[in-house]
């Protein structure tokens, strides 16, 4: 029984980072019609800017989560604005771009990568943060990266459906992802709103690579893996849906950790791919899929 | 207030707009009239900001605002309640009402907004929980009418407020839209309904081809055989409405 609770608990927390990639994956969906192929390499590039900040300027952990967040989504705009917004041009917004934008992100991904691997090299870097004892509750000993891993990404959610529920700019980004004409016709900067959705779906990506830095190496090729999970992960919650990239992210971490402790430590990455195959047969929408929504 | 004068535009590579001017004087109510496809709702989308003009000009308030973004325009009080009653259906009522606010941050000011929205539409006050896609026709024009209204503009342009909508309803929302012209406001109102826009309104355009061919005050036009030869006047029976 033990051993069951020790794989959740690494299955819930990765979930967590998985939920975070497809949480940034299903918001930058649903609000701008865009699939962002290089959403991995968003998530790379915040864990190295975490790494950077941790070690080079000696930051605490929480000032180098926040900081990172910040600046990797202030990278996410200025890529939006400079890049992906000129395949807009023809008119018709992203949703006419569609094709255009999944060439581009995976464009954009190489670039990415490459741009990395310029500034740090190939080589896997720790992330050694020293969180202290692990947490004990009754009789389980809680890692504190892990701790972290959930505190943080719980908070990041809460504060995400409060802005999107509660606050002026939310509404305004609820509606642009909705109908974009309405928005421009109520008075909402539609170009703004396209920018700040895109920026804050990178935050989140950014904020998962810096969560799991601790626990894994921080690599140029960490991306990649992760972002089929966490898109296998938006899919399985319905894609476009937010709690349902948050239930898809933490149903991939626990099948992956159950799977890697009883079947087989070799196959890990393949247990994602059959539970999305798995629910893909059953509920194609996804299990919290809604359905298709007006665009543009 | 709103002056429109050779507008020429489309959408894409298609042109509608050939060349039409209009003007709407301060507080009035102006209709505009025509057919299917004559260019009526390309005129308001492109003095809403929503399409880009290809050449002519639109002058609100003694300002050039062709070529500006639609929320710009917002801002400058030039409010357009589209055709189709388009409300965000998972949102609530008083959510969408408070879309139109967008433009004013201030909180007292906004909840003010709400509650004169709600001294027009006491049904929506009623309903203000309610997700706006549970609402019926009628209902969800209040919303989008009261959605405009929540940015105090100084001009409403409304795109076939009557479509789809039960005669009776219709009586209504036309009632309303008198009422708020009562209270200050300028109205443009493209319409159909030629017989229903004619009582309402001081003067009328009659817009065929992209252009203006027929123009005058209301109460000529209502009587004007030209008028009603050329286009399908849907008609509320044969009731003189009270307004």
């Amino acid at each position: 029984m033990d051993y069951v609770i020790d794989l959740l608990i690494i299955g819930l927390s990765v979930g967590m980072v998985y939920a975070l990639v497809a949480l940034g994956i299903s918001l930058i969906y649903s609000g701008l019609d865009i699939v962002h192929f290089a959403h991995g390499e968003i998530y790379m590039i915040g864990a190295f800017i975490g790494l950077v900040l941790f070690q080079k300027l000696a930051l605490p952990y929480l000032p180098t989560l926040l900081l990172a967040i910040v600046l990797t989504g202030l990278l996410g705009i200025v890529l939006e604005r400079l890049f992906y917004r000129r395949l807009t041009r023809a008119g018709g917004g992203y949703t006419v771009a569609g094709m255009g934008m999944i060439i581009a992100g995976f464009g954009m991904s190489i670039v990415l990568q490459n741009i990395a691997f310029l500034i740090w090299g190939a080589k896997p870097l720790p992330f050694p943060v020293p969180f202290g004892r692990p947490l004990e509750i009754g009789n389980l000993n809680l890692p504190m990266s892990y701790v972290w891993i959930v505190a943080a990404a719980l908070a990041l959610m809460f504060g995400l459906n409060l802005l999107l529920k509660k606050t002026r700019v939310g509404l305004a980004m609820r509606a642009v992802a909705y109908n974009k004409d309405i928005a421009y016709l109520s008075g909402v900067n539609v170009p703004m709103m396209i920018s700040l959705i895109f920026g804050i779906g990178c935050a989140l990506g950014a904020a998962a690579g810096v969560l799991i830095g601790p626990i894994n190496y921080v690599q140029v090729l960490m991306g990649i893996g992760v972002l089929i999970k966490a898109f296998a992960a938006a899919v399985v919650g319905g894609f476009g849906s937010l709690p349902g990239a948050i239930l898809g992210g933490l149903l991939v971490g626990v099948v992956e950790s159950l799977g890697a402790g009883f079947v087989s430590g070799t196959y890990k990455d393949v247990y994602a791919f059959i539970l999305l195959i798995i629910v893909l047969m059953l509920k194609p929408s996804g299990i919290l899929g809604v359905d298709a929504k007006l665009k543009a | 207030m709103l002056e429109i004068n050779d507008l020429v535009g489309g959408y894409g590579s298609v042109q509608i707009l050939n060349g039409a001017s209009l003007r709407v004087g301060r507080g009035q109510i102006v209709a505009l009239l025509g057919g299917n496809g004559t260019g009526k709702s390309t005129l308001l989308k492109t003095t809403s900001g929503l399409l880009r003009p290809w050449s002519g000009s639109i002058t609100f308030d003694g300002e050039r605002i062709d070529g500006l973004r639609p929320d710009r325009i917002v801002r400058r009080g030039l409010v357009q309640v589209t055709q189709g009653k388009e409300a965000f259906p998972a949102m609530t009522v008083e959510e969408n009402l408070s879309l139109g606010a967008h433009v004013e941050r201030d909180r007292a000011k906004r909840a003010a907004g709400l509650e004169r929205v709600y001294s027009y539409f006491p049904t929506l006050k009623e309903k203000r929980h309610q997700l706006s896609g549970t609402l019926s026709g009628g209902q969800l024009q209040m919303v989008c009418i009261g959605r405009g209204l929540m940015s105090s503009p100084r001009m409403i342009m409304f795109d076939e407020p009557s479509a789809a909508l039960a005669p009776q309803v219709v009586l209504d929302i036309f009632r309303i839209i008198h009422r708020i012209s009562r209270d200050g406001m300028t109205v443009l109102i493209v319409e159909q309904n030629v017989r229903m826009a004619l009582l309402l309104a001081h003067y009328g355009y009659v817009i065929r081809d992209g252009l203006i061919h027929i123009e005058g005050p209301a109460e000529r036009l209502l009587h004007d055989d030209n008028v009603r030869l050329s286009y399908l006047g849907g008609t509320v029976a044969n009731r003189e409405a009270q307004l």
